[in-house]
């Protein structure tokens, strides 16, 4: 194979998978549940070849900064014993933990 | 995360927010929750989300005092929590420390280290006239 042929396939192939990041970032990006009924379609040994700890952190980076307000919010407790405000625990810190269980 | 809250229970609050499924047997189930047998449709509305939180906090005897998200998702939206994460906000109610989006980034250590740097500021700095 002479060298410009090698170099054109190289850029073929340089610029498929550019695309195939762009469409994994994409589906990143989606909302939870649309990114969750994708995935279910996807092959896990397809991300094999992409960053995907890396993309992961840069889709789902949020817009919430350290040193920000922390956005208040007013929940009910699973046990039902009533609700909790975030705002009205100012003085102690706060750890949030978030999930769910599967 | 028991361990945590055993720690520094006292000293700082501990919630957990429970937000949609992150793998619900209707979306991307995945192998290791079907060997685990914790298999869930995503729940309908607010009242079947908050029942499953329910059962995770029994079954994984979390005792981390838990709430639940919203159904449109207004907490999980604002804190970009899904599928888990961690936060740290200080006493002025300003976040100290967001871990990076989970499962990579779910790491109760690190978070450990923001409480504790949070914990040990000076009172002048934790409450500012």
């Amino acid at each position: 194979m002479n060298v410009r042929k090698t170099t054109r396939l190289l850029a073929a192939l340089a610029i498929v998978y550019v695309a195939y990041l762009a469409a994994v970032f994409v589906v990143m990006r989606q909302p939870p549940e649309r990114f969750g009924r994708i995935m279910r379609h996807v092959p896990l040994p397809i991300l094999m070849v992409v960053p995907v700890q890396t993309m992961w952190n840069i889709a789902r980076a949020g817009d919430l900064r350290v040193g920000d307000s922390a956005p208040d919010f007013n929940l009910p407790r699973s046990d039902k014993s009533g609700d909790v405000r975030l705002s009205a625990l100012r003085g102690k810190p706060v750890v949030l933990v978030f999930g769910s269980y599967t | 995360m028991n361990a945590l809250y055993g720690k520094y229970g006292q000293v700082a609050s501990f919630f957990v927010v429970y937000i949609g499924e992150a793998h619900p047997s209707d979306a991307w189930q995945l192998p290791e929750n079907l060997r685990a047998h914790v298999v869930f449709a995503s729940p309908a509305d607010f009242k079947e989300r908050s029942e499953l939180a329910d059962i995770c906090v029994v079954k994984l005897g979390i005792k981390v005092p838990a709430v639940v998200d919203r159904f449109d998702d207004a907490t999980e939206t604002a804190y970009s929590g899904w599928p888990d994460r961690l936060y740290v906000i200080d006493a002025d109610g300003r976040v100290a420390y967001k871990s990076k989006p989970g499962p990579y980034g779910f790491k109760p250590a690190e978070m450990e280290g923001a409480l504790k740097r949070v914990l040990a500021r000076p009172i002048a700095a934790r409450f500012p006239s």
